[in-house]
């Protein structure tokens, strides 16, 4: 909304520079964005808050500035109108429902000359970024920008008697706007129509056959109140933009709709000549008032802050509340009409405390009571993050809205029908993704063709899963590793490929530090390995093949990726940590080092162990394990490593090699191994 | 000869010996076959019988004597020698360690604000994306077909006529009021969502932090204090801050909050639009109507609520000049933080 500094003064008596002004009004909630010189005048852009239609007038700037300034504000020609001779001729109004238009006047002048407006009020609008048609459109313009009332003027000899019904446009019906278009309208759109045809979209905008042009003799003046919401949607719908909208949207005063149409008659009169001839309105003639009720206590208290009633009484007054202090210290506030956002006590506060200045409240700091509850899924969320990054991952966030093609290239969850937004503004946006995943694999190929040489990723997102009743939303860890690592060593650099081992090591690393026990992993086929933590699965693991890598324009390189769901996760939260004692007592270890077919899972040798092995027997690992040329094709090389404890007592080799021969004797037995001397 | 000065005179040779070489020929000299010892060996021969024995005694006393001289020299020169003689690694080499990930700035400006205000007592909770129409709208008093509702604009759910993309974090203080009674103290971050057309300073997904304190007699001077705690911390002690009055339908008195421009110190610049201010949340006092909605106590409780954008603040806080690098995840950028 833009306001000229001289206009202003025609209302109020300014003592500051434009520049001052400009400050004062950003600090009482008109945020000035801008100031500029235009057609000899300071033009201030000042942004409006949707709850202030009375800002968006010179008077109703005004009216702030003299509060502000605490200089006297006055409504100039807006004082003291009143109708004209003449209007005792009526003239007939249909409105079809009132709540779509509460209030519509229209006044019949006869006998203007319409001609191009003088410069005072060429320069004026210009300077408000408004361009000049001739007398009577900018004397309407001139009005709306003053009062904020938006008018509209009809070639009454272009209408077709009765000239004025408002009501909703019928299926089909078109229009030509001014602004040269033609529009079709529905039922949902309300108009002006005359006996045939819309003449206008309803505080939106005129319609092109009825326009005011050099021609008009006479003219149908409308002054009218549309429904907010009404106007919002038809411009929505319609596509038109206009000031009488912008206005109308944020509801207009009903008794500013009668002052404006007499200011205009009078402009009129000055600048064009003409005759009142007739009058019709049709709805409410006052607007509803409140009184509000406020104790100067519940104004201190709530801003922390020791007004004086009289302060409080002077600067509600000066915004154009009528204010009566009864009894002592008590405001009963009247609500003029244009301040239909005021309706409690709460916005009169806010009024007193604007005005009296946000920055003059001073600092305090409450009392604020801890709460004991705390949220344990995002402390153990945190603990997973830290991990991963520790392990060298690089945490990203990717969209949650994406395009359905993206889920599909993927591959994944393919049997799921994503959530759909209804109203996206592009592809991109469309649906609601069920995996973290292929935004990861995206975000890995974006980064591969920026010439990285390993990426390795993991999110936590929430993720949205179709669901009949209610869609389901949980948080998700997404990992995906991809390329080479470099690892430097003493003896020289090392390159290591990344594969599924790793995202398993990491997931380990996780679980163990998240006390998640009894978790597997089990391959389910198609390069795809099933998380599974207690009963469930609580995620998968997934090599990418080749057609999905190819989908991504990634040629010669895997990913390995998993999704697990956090609450798998975190429902046990992180254990409580117990201290067991360090051994006192050393351990005797044993290695055994064999060859064994290479279609038996080291996952079944470790459980044999397991289960054979004596109580002594304090753990087996693998520690190291090869295939390749110096052993037999079909075949790798094992090496577990079994350590021998017991927490009493120091054990001797006597004890220990019968049972680690026994051992060694079972495995041989069970899985054919081939014992190899270390 | 005279034993003691054979004695000092090995020390003094010992002491000047600095190699391996030195302490063989300093060996040899005492100890060799023609050495300083074998001399005295030989002497003894021409002693008088009765100087013999004792002689040969203090002889072989000294012949120990000096073969321990000798070997605990040698050690010590040999240790000195292993020290110095091993090959020195070139230290210009890579260090080798586990390259450290990195956690998202944007995460780290969150974790980074939620731990002030949990310093200040609040704690820290999240909410579901997929929100309610009243959540997001409705309990926040702002009404249906009201055109405060465009500066919420909103994605809604195909097949589910009430449900939509939380378009801010508010909708938690409807949830947490609902389920809890006051004194609150919660901070809610987390992502949300309007239809925005993609530019270097719109998304159509970011991230908000919410605040909400409420308890009896709780002041917008409270409201203050706690932010410019809040903004001192983030920005440094010495921003200026100003509380402009603004509309949000679900506080009143409403605030939009400035900090005096980082880069320029307030004296106008491109980052602040020559301004000198930068404007980083919106705030107030929380609407009797949301209090109502929650059915609360009518008058009982006062509170405030605060809400800003972490990528604004994450912006201005790292220079970063296009909001889209931070889901562009490259890890040339991610890296730097």
């Amino acid at each position: 909304m833009k306001v000229a500094y001289n206009w202003l003064k025609d209302f109020v008596n300014i003592t500051l520079n434009p520049k001052e002004l400009a400050e004062k009004l950003t600090l009482a909630g008109l945020e000035v964005v801008s100031l500029k010189e235009s057609s000899g005048d300071s033009v201030l852009e000042i942004e409006i808050t949707s709850n202030r239609p009375d800002w968006l007038s010179i008077a109703g700037i005004a009216r702030e500035v003299g509060a502000i300034t605490g200089v006297k504000f006055d409504m100039g020609r807006f004082n003291r109108l009143k109708a004209k001779a003449g209007s005792k001729r009526r003239i007939e109004i249909s409105v079809a429902n009132e709540k779509d238009c509460p209030f519509y006047s229209a006044t019949v002048i006869q006998g203007v000359k319409v001609a191009p407006s003088p410069d005072w009020l060429r320069k004026r609008l210009e300077s408000l970024g408004c361009r000049s048609i001739n007398n009577i459109v900018d004397i309407t313009n001139y009005i709306l920008f003053e009062s904020g009332q938006p008018l509209h003027a009809f070639d009454l000899d272009a209408l077709k008697r009765p000239f004025v019904a408002v009501r909703r446009a019928r299926p089909e019906e078109k229009i030509i706007t001014l602004d040269g278009r033609q529009v079709v309208l529905n039922q949902e759109i309300l108009v002006i129509a005359d006996q045939d045809r819309p003449v206008a979209v309803a505080g939106i905008m005129g319609g092109k056959e009825t326009e005011v042009t050099l021609d008009t003799r006479n003219i149908l003046l409308e002054s009218a109140v549309f429904d907010p919401v009404l106007v919002r949607k038809g411009r929505q719908k319609t596509g038109l933009q206009s000031e009488s909208a912008y206005r109308f949207e944020r509801g207009v005063d009903l008794k500013g709709a009668k002052t404006a149409s007499l200011a205009a008659q009078e402009l009129i009169r000055k600048l064009a000549g003409g005759k009142v001839f007739s009058y019709g309105s049709a709805g409410a003639s006052e607007p509803s008032s409140t009184t509000i009720k406020v104790k100067m206590s519940q104004i201190n208290s709530l801003l922390g802050v020791s007004v004086p009633v009289l302060k409080a009484k002077q600067i509600l007054s000066r915004l154009g509340f009528f204010v009566k202090v009864k009894p002592k210290e008590t405001l009963l506030v009247k609500v003029p009409s244009f301040r239909q956002d005021v309706k409690s006590y709460v916005d009169v506060i806010e009024e007193v405390a604007r005005i009296y200045g946000y920055n003059k409240i001073p600092m305090s700091l409450p009392a604020v009571k801890p709460s004991q509850s705390q949220d344990g899924a995002r402390s153990s969320i945190s603990e997973v993050k830290r991990v991963l990054s520790a392990l060298g991952l690089n945490e990203v966030i990717t969209y949650s809205l994406v395009d359905r093609n993206l889920l599909a290239k993927s591959g994944i969850g393919q049997e799921l029908a994503p959530l759909e937004v209804l109203n996206p503004l592009s592809k991109e946006q469309e649906v609601l993704r069920y995996s973290l995943l292929p935004s990861l694999i995206k975000t890995v190929a974006h980064n591969l063709d920026q010439k990285q040489e390993c990426v390795s990723i993991f999110e936590v997102a929430d993720i949205f899963l179709p669901s009949r009743e209610c869609p389901r939303e949980e948080a998700s860890l997404g990992i995906a590793l991809c390329g080479t690592r470099s690892l430097f060593l003493e003896r020289g650099l090392v390159k290591d490929e990344v594969g599924i081992l790793h995202i398993k090591g990491i997931l380990e690393t996780v679980f163990r530090r998240l006390g998640v026990g009894g978790y597997s992993f089990k391959p389910t086929g198609n390069g795809r390995v099933s998380v599974v933590a207690g009963r469930d699965e609580a995620g998968y693991m997934l090599d990418l093949n080749e057609q999905v890598l190819a989908a991504f324009g990634i040629k010669n390189k895997k990913i390995v990726c998993a999704e697990i769901r956090i609450n798998k996760l975190v429902s046990a939260g992180i254990p409580e940590k117990k201290f067991s004692g360090i051994p006192r007592y050393p351990a005797i270890g044993r290695d055994i080092s064999f060859l064994v077919k290479d279609d038996i899972s080291v996952e079944d040798i470790l459980a044999e162990i397991r289960t054979r092995a004596s109580s002594l027997l304090s753990s087996s690992r693998i520690i190291d394990y090869y295939q390749g040329k110096q052993i037999p094709s079909g075949f790798r090389a094992l090496t577990i490593s079994c350590e021998y404890r017991d927490k009493d007592r120091t054990l001797t080799e006597e004890e220990v090699s019968p049972l680690h021969d026994a051992l060694c004797a079972g495995l041989e037995n069970k899985f054919g191994i081939r014992l190899r001397q270390a | 000869m005279d034993i003691n000065a054979i004695q000092a005179q090995l020390e003094d040779d010992l002491s000047a010996a600095s190699s391996a070489q030195d302490i063989e020929a300093i060996r040899v000299k005492y100890l060799g076959r023609k050495g300083v010892l074998a001399d005295l060996t030989g002497a003894i021969g021409s002693l008088p019988p009765e100087e013999r024995g004792v002689f040969g005694r203090e002889v072989n006393a000294l012949k120990l004597r000096i073969t321990e001289s000798v070997s605990s020299r040698l050690n010590a020169l040999n240790i000195k020698a292993s020290i110095s003689d091993k090959k020195e690694t070139d230290i210009g080499l890579p260090g080798i360690a586990q390259e450290l990930g990195s956690s998202h700035p944007i995460v780290q400006v969150i974790e980074e604000i939620c731990g002030i205000f949990a310093r200040m007592g609040f704690s820290v909770l999240e909410g579901p994306e997929i929100e309610t129409e009243f959540n997001n709208f409705t309990g926040l008093n702002i009404p249906l077909d009201h055109p405060s509702r465009d500066a919420f604009d909103t994605f809604y759910l195909k097949d589910y006529p009430k449900l939509l993309l939380r378009s801010h974090t508010s909708p938690m203080q409807v949830r947490v009021m609902k389920n809890r009674k006051p004194p609150l103290a919660i901070v809610v971050p987390g992502r949300v969502y309007r239809p925005d057309a993609v530019d270097a300073s719109h998304l159509f997904m970011f991230h908000q932090i919410e605040g909400l304190l409420v308890d009896e007699n709780i002041k917008f001077s409270d409201l203050k204090g706690v932010l410019e705690f809040f903004a001192k911390s983030v920005f440094g002690s010495d921003i200026k801050m100003r509380f402009r009055p603004h509309f949000f339908p679900f506080t009143e008195p409403s605030a939009e909050v400035d900090i005096s421009c980082i880069m320029c110190k307030g004296k106008g610049c491109s980052v602040c639009g020559r301004k000198g201010w930068l404007e980083i949340l919106g705030a107030g006092m929380v609407h009797p109507n949301v209090f109502k909605h929650a059915g609360y106590e009518k008058g009982k409780f006062t509170g405030f609520a605060f809400g800003m954008g972490v990528e604004r603040i994450a912006m201005l806080k790292y220079g970063i000049n296009d909001i889209r690098l931070f889901f562009e995840n490259d890890l040339r950028f991610l890296k730097q933080f």
